[in-house]
């Protein structure tokens, strides 16, 4: 059970979209973090053969997924970024249709969309319009119709994307729950979403992986160092043009700086443990910060 | 799946509004075609059920064939009509009851006007009421004649000599005389038909526009894409519902128009030739009235399948149901800018652009032909074979075209 991705580029005329990118992935969880306009997306489409390379292969158990057709996406579940939908269709209208070209019998696809509805969190609200529901309970049935073929793949592209904290926290341990024997590729740029429940994390920048790894490999490997520096408040405007800043805290006689830097920013600086959200920051600069972190 | 394809198509509030639109106008158009009059001894216009009955006795009492002792006897019935009092008077009233004598035979008398008419295009209604009995020998002679004439004259450049042999030969070869019977019914069912599937082409063209295109509108091509079946059978399920939609709409909508007009005019006159419709006189094609309904039926349906699946196949290639709505609105509406040209080359083109399938009965009565290695055909099975053959490889190319898409 391996999907490697070996070399892959796309280009869309002038622009490099992707940009010779190669990793492997078995089962666990797998997360893609990055900001907007990284490549995430065209990767995930890549890799749910919705766009074909522009260059290089990606295997699933050694065998060249397009080639592979259809009996590659009889193992693949996808939930899009922008989750589309019939509007007019109920729920189960909607799940129905979906386990239709998934390949499921009616009998299979009732028993399953009922089990998967109950999962999401949706038993009694089969009936009602796809139109209808709320942000957070269209993102739970993409959930669930990505997963009516018990996929052994599982692609989500940012499927936190628009919801609130509560269904963020809800989303995150069902993801964690439909781990088990699959390989779940989550894209984000919500560091959050993937620091406690991802094998490991990719991260990506201008169509590239560039650095991959668990969340301790990563911090480690970090070049810079973390430092908690406390200042005088006329003194923080000149260490956030040095440094990149991970936090700022006013404290009783000033304010206190969450620094990334290679060596000690000043005298009275001390050091402290990385997170992710300091790698992220790391790694992507001022960018970090759109979007709703 | 293919049971989820129609339900995206007629779910959507847009088809809900076509559907309802299509059965209003199908109750329009059986109105129109059913609106006869009957006109009795004192003048008096009825319509109803008992007015197509009153109507129908007295044209069936001149049922028969159209030999000469029949069309005497129409001329002189004529006269006397014509010589009444009632039909001199200024009175409207006395005019109605001059026209309730006459009314029986009303159908023959427009076939001697178009016969005895001085030239091939022309209509003259009074020309009936200046025969005498003796004419009547020459009622089949003069249309031969007149074709002929005008085929040497007006229209001596449209044609070649072997098509000009075609037509006339085809005028020579029918089987005289004509069988007349009642065919109320049939020639107001051709009348109104052209109108019921230009409408259907435009509701059926709504109703399949979205067939692929909104898989992008509404986002969800990822997710079809991405499954099992997305790049194949629910790719064919989508045309197989466009098909059927098609089918089921026009079946249904023609069997609706058909029933209504023919249970309520009668249907009788199916087997007389179609020359003895005002539409139909000078008609080249030698065919019965049943098998002008055949062809109204076949072209229809070829033309609104045709143009829906060419709408399709804009929609899968450009992924736009505003443009591939477009498509029978131009297909339809172009060739009527381009005007009546029916007699040159460009005439001949427009001669087989679809349009002309959605009005068949209206082809019957064109001098459209086409020749093929030195064999002269009608327009009417070249319009049918051609757009037959041309469905053919729409369907692979709208499969082949969405199934290949990429999702950027």
């Amino acid at each position: 059970m391996e999907l490697a991705v070996t070399d892959i580029t796309k280009r869309f005329r002038d622009m490099t979209a992707v940009d010779r990118v190669s990793c492997r992935m078995t089962k666990g969880v797998y997360g893609l973090l990055g900001v907007n306009g990284a490549g995430k997306t065209t990767l995930m489409r890549m890799l749910c053969t919705l766009l074909h390379p522009t260059e290089g292969g990606i295997t699933w158990d050694g065998e060249d997924i397009f080639a592979m057709d259809g009996s590659y996406r009889r193992i693949l579940g996808y939930l899009p970024q922008e989750f589309g939908y019939y509007p007019e269709f109920s729920v189960h209208d909607y799940l129905m249709y979906i386990a239709s070209i998934k390949g499921l019998r009616p009998a299979a696809a009732r028993r399953r969309a009922g089990q998967l509805l109950e999962t999401v969190g949706l038993s009694g609200s089969e009936r009602k319009k796809m139109k209808k529901l709320s942000g957070g309970m269209k993102r739970r049935v993409g959930i669930a119709q990505a997963m009516l073929n018990d996929p052994k793949i599982l692609v989500l592209d940012e499927p936190t994307a628009g919801l609130d904290p509560n269904e963020r926290i809800r989303f995150r341990n069902l993801i964690s729950e439909l781990a088990g024997e699959r390989l779940i590729l989550l894209s984000t740029h919500i560091v959050s979403d993937v620091e406690y429940i991802a094998r490991e994390i990719l991260l990506m920048r201008g169509g590239k992986i560039c650095a991959a790894g668990t969340t301790e490999e990563l911090i480690e490997a970090m070049p810079a160092r973390v430092w908690r520096v406390p200042a005088a408040k006329d003194q923080a405007g000149s260490f956030m043009k040095s440094y990149k800043t991970a936090n700022m805290k006013a404290v009783r006689d000033g304010v206190e700086l969450r620094l990334l830097s290679e060596k000690r920013p000043a005298e009275e600086a001390a050091e402290e443990s990385a997170t992710l959200e300091d790698l992220f920051l790391y790694y992507f600069g001022e960018k970090a910060g759109e979007g709703n972190v | 799946m293919f049971k989820y394809e129609l339900k995206k198509i007629f779910f959507r509030t847009g088809s809900i509004i076509a559907m309802g639109i299509l059965l209003l106008l199908i109750g329009l158009v059986c109105w129109f075609a059913t609106d006869v009059y009957y006109v009795d001894r004192n003048g008096v216009k009825q319509r109803g059920p008992s007015a197509v009955a009153k109507l129908r006795a007295e044209q069936k009492a001149w049922a028969g064939y159209l030999d000469e002792k029949k069309l005497r006897r129409v001329i002189a019935e004529n006269k006397k009509i014509k010589s009444s009092p009632e039909y001199q008077s200024e009175n409207e009233t006395d005019r109605e009851i001059a026209y309730s004598r006459g009314q029986g035979f009303e159908d023959i008398r427009t076939l001697l006007n178009k016969s005895f008419a001085r030239e091939f295009r022309e209509y003259d209604y009074y020309r009936a009421d200046r025969l005498s009995e003796e004419s009547a020998l020459r009622f089949y002679e003069n249309r031969v004649k007149l074709l002929k004439e005008w085929l040497e004259g007006e229209a001596n450049e449209q044609y070649s000599d072997g098509e000009k042999a075609f037509f006339i030969s085809r005028y020579e070869d029918i089987e005289t005389p004509f069988y007349y019977d009642y065919a109320t019914g049939w020639s107001r069912l051709f009348e109104y038909a052209p109108t019921l599937v230009m409408v259907m082409l435009l509701v059926l063209g709504y109703l399949v526009s979205g067939i692929f295109s909104n898989e992008f509108s509404w986002k969800a091509d990822a997710v079809f894409f991405s499954s099992y079946y997305g790049r194949n059978r629910a790719t064919a399920a989508k045309i197989a519902a466009g098909f059927c939609v098609v089918t089921g709409v026009y079946l249904t909508a023609m069997l609706i128009y058909s029933a209504v007009v023919l249970l309520y005019l009668g249907a009788d006159g199916w087997s007389c030739p179609v020359q003895i419709l005002f539409s139909g006189w000078k008609s080249f094609y030698n065919i019965a009235v049943w098998q002008e309904y055949l062809l109204i039926w076949a072209g229809g349906y070829v033309g609104c399948l045709f143009i829906a699946f060419l709408g399709m196949w804009v929609s899968a290639k450009t992924k736009s149901a505003v443009l591939a709505v477009t498509v029978p609105f131009v297909l339809i509406f172009i060739p009527s800018f381009l005007g009546n040209i029916r007699f040159s080359l460009v005439g001949k083109i427009l001669g087989l652009l679809p349009d002309q399938l959605l009005q068949m009965g209206n082809v019957v009565g064109y001098f459209n032909v086409y020749s093929f290695g030195g064999k002269v055909v009608g327009a009417a099975p070249v319009l049918l074979v051609v757009y037959a053959a041309l469905i053919i490889p729409l369907a692979p190319g709208m499969y082949r075209g969405f199934r290949h898409m990429e999702i950027g």
